[in-house]
Parts: C-alpha cells; sequence; structure tokens
C-alpha cells in the first residue's frame, strides 16, 4: 500500500461503522477542463495528470476522438471513460497504462474511507458487448490491487452478472448494485454468487412518490428475499434521492423513509443512498451533501453511496447545523425553504462561506 | 426600439453574447412597457403580480396571443439564458415556470375559444425500461410554458405506446427521454418502429436524456437532441417551423 493511511469512518452517530460505498470508478465521471485537475501542455495535448501508487508522476491523456464529443464540447472530460476505451481498444502497453490510472484511483478512494468499490461502466456505450467487455476489464484491474471488496453496478443484470464472474476476491462478499422490483432476476446472482446487495426502493412500473411507497417497496424485496434465504446482514438498503432543486419535499421523503425502515427492521439491515444526488441543481453542492448527511445520520442511515475523497464524512457528521450556511441547507433539505430561495439568495449574496 | 422598463434593462448585464442581446432586444422592440412588466416578473417568478398584469393586459383590449409571445414566452427566453450560463439554478426555473402557469390561465382558454392553433402537440415519454422521470417532467413543464401543448405519457413508454398517442394527439414532435445507457437504445427501436408502421415521417423525434448526446441522436436516426429543458423547448420550436 505504500504508506497509504486508511481512514476507518466511525461515526458517532451509528453506534459503530458507517459502510462507505465509494461510487468514483464510473465512466459517467468528469473532470472539467478549466479545472484543477487537467492540463493542457505547450503542444496542445490534454493531460490528466496523476500520482501512481508507486508515487511516480504520470498522466492521462486526452485522446482525440474524445476532443470530437459532446461532453469535450461542453467542458467535461470523462475520464474513466477515456481510461475503459482506450484500454479495450489499445495494445498491452495502453492496457497496462489505463490500469497504472484506475489503480490509482481505487487506492485513493480507500484510503479516503471506501469500504466497497462501486465500479459502473454503463456509459461507455449503449452497445451491450462493450458494456461487457469494459466490466470485465475493469473488474480485474481494479481487484489487482483493492483491498476491499467490489460493488457491481449496472442497470442492467447482464452487466452485473458480467462482472461477478470476473471476481476472484477473497476480500469478502461482492455488492451487487442493485436489485429492485422492475430487475427481481438480479436476486439470482445474489444466490448464484453468494454476495451482498443492495436493494432499491423503485417500483415495477414507476419511481416512489414518498416516503411511505419507499418502505413498501423495500418491504416487499425484503420479503422476497427472506423466502429465498438471503440473510438480512447482507442487504444494503438504498431508499432513493431524489434532488432537492426539483421538488421541496423530496429530502424528507427520503429521511422520512430511513426513520420508518429503521423502525421496522431495527438494526439488521444497513440503509444507505445515493446522498449527494440531492444536491443536483444547485450551487455549492458540498454544503448540500454534508448537512444531508448529517441528517441521514440522525434519522438512522448507517451507509453512503458517496465519493469519500469530495466528501468527508467525519466532517460531516459533527456538523454544526446551527452555524448559518449548515442551517441554511438543513432548512431547505427539509422542506422548509420553498423553491429553495433563502438558501439562492444567500449563495448570490456571498454568504455560503465555510471553513 | 428598446426595453424600457428599468428592471429588464437590468437583466441585459446577464446576456453576454451579442447575437442574444440583439434577439431579446428585438423580442421587446414593441416598447410596450406593460408587456416588459409580465416578461420581468415572470423572470423572477412573482406569480401573483403575473398573474394581475396578465388579467389587467387582457381587459385593456391585448389579444391573448401577443400576451404571450411578448410578455410571457419573451420573459423566458430570458431565464433560459440564465439557466444556461449558471446566473440561475433548477428553482428559479421552476418559479418562473409557475409564473407562466399563472399567466397561462387566462391565456389558454382565450386561444383555444377562439381557434387559435396551438404552437404544437408534443408527446412525451421515458422509454420502455426506464422509470426516471424529472429530466422528462422538467421538460414537460418548460414546453407547457412556452405555449406547447404536451401529453405526457409517464414513464416506461412502449413503442407502440408512443406511436398510438402520437396519431391520438396529432403530436408534431414524439419527445423520448432515457436516463440509462441500459434504455437508451429502446429511443431508436422506437424509431424504428415508427419506421416499420410507415409513419415515421409524419412526426418529428427528439431525444434527451442525461446519457444522450448529439452523436447518439444522429446513430439512432432522430431529428433532433436537447441538453436540457430550455434546450428542448428550443429544440420543439424549430422542429415546429421546420414542419
Amino acid at each position: 500500500m505504500n504508506g497509504l493511511k486508511v481512514i476507518k469512518v466511525v461515526m458517532p452517530s451509528t453506534n459503530g461503522k458507517f459502510v462507505v460505498i465509494g461510487e468514483n470508478i464510473h465512466t459517467t465521471r468528469i473532470v472539467l477542463r478549466d479545472g484543477k485537475r487537467h492540463k493542457t501542455l505547450q503542444n496542445g495535448d490534454e493531460i490528466i495528470p496523476y500520482i501512481d501508487n508507486d508515487g511516480n508522476k504520470k498522466n492521462i491523456s486526452v485522446p482525440d476522438w474524445f476532443k470530437k464529443t459532446q461532453p469535450y464540447e461542453q467542458g467535461q472530460i470523462k475520464h474513466f471513460m477515456i481510461a475503459v476505451l482506450e484500454a479495450i481498444n489499445g495494445n498491452e502497453k495502453t492496457q497496462r497504462e489505463c490500469a497504472s490510472f484506475v489503480h490509482s484511483e481505487a487506492l485513493r478512494q480507500i484510503s479516503a474511507g471506501a469500504d466497497f468499490l462501486d465500479v459502473n461502466v454503463d456509459e461507455v456505450s449503449y452497445k451491450l458487448d462493450i458494456q461487457k467487455q469494459a466490466m470485465r476489464w475493469l473488474v480485474n484491474t481494479v481487484q489487482e490491487v483493492s483491498t476491499v471488496p467490489l460493488s457491481i453496478d449496472s442497470s442492467n443484470s447482464e452487466i452485473i452478472a458480467t462482472g461477478l464472474a470476473e471476481i476472484e476476491s477473497t476480500l469478502g462478499k461482492t455488492l451487487i448494485n442493485s436489485v429492485a422490483l422492475e430487475r427481481l432476476e438480479a436476486f439470482d446472482l445474489v444466490e448464484k454468487y453468494d454476495t451482498k446487495t443492495i436493494i432499491t426502493a423503485a417500483g415495477e412500473s414507476q419511481m416512489p412518490t414518498n416516503d411511505i411507497e419507499r418502505v413498501e417497496n423495500v418491504l416487499r424485496l425484503l420479503e422476497e428475499a427472506e423466502h429465498r434465504g438471503i440473510r438480512e446482514e447482507d442487504i444494503f438498503v438504498d431508499l432513493l434521492v431524489f434532488p432537492i432543486s426539483v421538488d421541496g419535499s423530496f429530502g424528507m421523503d427520503y429521511l422520512n423513509a430511513v426513520k420508518m425502515l429503521r423502525k421496522e427492521k431495527g438494526d439488521a439491515i444497513k440503509i444507505t443512498g445515493g446522498l449527494s444526488n440531492v444536491s443536483f441543481g444547485l450551487p455549492m453542492r458540498k454544503i448540500i451533501n454534508e448537512t444531508f448527511i448529517k441528517l441521514s445520520l440522525e434519522a438512522g442511515a448507517d451507509s453512503g453511496i458517496v465519493d469519500p475523497i469530495q466528501t468527508n464524512l467525519i466532517k460531516a457528521s459533527s456538523l454544526k447545523l446551527d452555524f448559518e450556511p449548515y442551517k441554511l441547507a438543513k432548512d431547505m433539505l427539509m422542506g422548509e425553504d420553498e423553491f429553495c430561495m433563502n438558501y439562492i439568495r444567500a449563495y448570490n449574496a456571498g454568504e455560503l462561506v465555510v471553513k | 426600439m428598446a426595453i424600457i422598463h428599468e428592471g429588464l434593462l437590468g437583466e441585459m448585464k446577464y446576456i453576454s453574447k451579442s447575437f442574444e442581446q440583439k434577439h431579446i432586444n428585438g423580442l421587446f422592440a414593441k416598447d410596450d412597457m406593460l408587456m416588459q412588466k409580465i416578461a420581468f416578473n415572470l423572470i423572477y417568478g412573482n406569480n401573483n403580480e403575473v398573474d394581475e398584469l396578465t388579467k389587467t393586459a387582457l381587459d385593456k383590449g391585448y389579444s391573448a396571443n401577443d400576451v404571450l409571445d411578448d410578455g410571457l414566452i419573451s420573459g423566458m427566453a430570458i431565464v433560459g439564458i440564465k439557466f444556461r450560463d449558471n446566473i440561475i439554478f433548477v428553482p428559479e426555473v421552476l418559479i418562473a415556470a409557475r409564473a407562466m402557469k399563472a399567466g397561462m390561465a387566462y391565456i389558454e382558454p382565450i386561444l383555444s375559444a377562439s381557434g387559435v392553433e396551438p404552437k404544437g402537440t408534443v408527446i412525451m415519454g421515458t422509454v420502455k425500461g426506464d422509470l426516471h422521470d424529472i429530466g422528462k417532467n422538467l421538460c414537460i413543464m418548460m414546453l407547457r410554458g412556452s405555449g406547447f401543448i404536451v401529453e405526457d405519457l409517464g414513464v416506461d413508454t412502449k413503442p407502440d405506446e408512443f406511436m398510438d398517442a402520437a396519431i391520438e394527439y396529432k403530436a408534431q414532435v414524439v419527445g423520448m427521454s432515457a436516463l440509462l445507457t441500459t434504455t437508451m437504445p429502446n429511443m431508436g427501436r422506437t424509431i424504428e418502429f415508427f419506421e416499420d408502421n410507415g409513419i415515421r415521417e409524419k412526426f418529428k423525434m427528439i431525444i434527451g436524456g442525461a446519457p444522450v448526446t448529439q452523436e447518439f441522436a444522429e446513430d439512432m436516426g432522430a431529428d433532433g437532441y436537447g441538453k436540457d429543458a430550455m434546450e428542448c423547448v428550443d429544440l420543439v420550436k424549430e422542429m415546429v417551423q421546420t414542419k
């Protein structure tokens, strides 16, 4: 591990371990072209510099094919997508270079506190054979260095199955992300590969519209899991976090569902969610995300599908919610700031300043 | 010809591109204080003011169409630019759409009673296998706010459901949304289904959603792609004009 310090995230409010499902090994992830992690060289080449696991300065270059894509024109570099696609289309040398980048990102996630590394390749292509090829490469590459189990993430069970078939790990049970009422067949994979699994609160034919529907959908899935002999300790429940910018009730829908499910099921199951979704469409997302983590912990969540590098979980768990920027975020997240107007007003006035 | 409302004039500082400044100035070329007041209040989501001002304008003899074009839609054009340039955020767009709705409550009945053709009819749904609808719902809200009739087909919409609805509602535009790469190919399958049934040419078919790109739209044979709700409105306007 080359002296990497691994943080164990123990939150005071969870009576134990907060399980971090590190969500950054995704082909959706971006680096901004005008951001800190991107450099343009004198000859015009564009690179993303990084430090490899042996401490050497390296970089991945932005290939010409990517410069013709729309994300690039909009100022975004999809660095994981580049690494994965270059690797599966490239020679051995290219593959080694791309692997080195993925290795470095994997260990960064782990040293920031990830208990699982969530890998998702859905966006490399809309073609299933390419998605499967990408999943095979990425799983094998990540598990070469990972000291934590992987979380195999896709909205298609076939892609999940492809990833699971590659696992050679003795690091503990792999996690499936995810089983849902619309994707019950993924339970077969939980049994076949003896994994842990995330189950989501999505309905068969629509997303839940409130807290009660979330809990009802989950209870149906838990019943099915029990019927199949899947143990509660192997289950993480994703109660679905939607953006507060779109509807002021979305924060409480999640938080209430967490409370209700915790009351119903006790401490046996893990309750999680894509907590940073909540801040989509708003400025200063970090303030909102950290506040929402704190509120989720208080409601009884004991896991998050988050990027532990971007989000300081230990800081979030000890936030002072009476401090003005966090208080504004809290009021907004609890549905007490219609159209997020107080929060946005404070942002425009330059008042959202935190350390 | 100029903008005479002081507040509205202040909005011009957010319009950085010169061709857009020209366009916006053109929208307000009638020098009409009342219309500019409506636009300004719409931009800031003051729905009570938009409600009252729209009523006042109609009482004073302005035509419903003029209030729609010179007041409400012109205001929304500025909202679109400010949103694209990160000057305002999603909730501020929603609040403007709510103000738009307040005005439309007076405009719509007049337009439909007088037989004025709507700006266009759009059917819109999330494609088969996909349950995500937040982005699609934002598009629908903005389209309705811009004077289009929109039939919402909901989520998990099968190709035959798109086709039946397109025919039933006499739509000009079929809008498809997907948030997952694993359901995106169903956009192409829906387009193929229209082709197989010999009705592809009757409709403009457009697509959008987080993982969707212009390149993908071209691969699938779609007529257009919009990256967000504001672009969706521009795209539909273009589709209806070129039809």
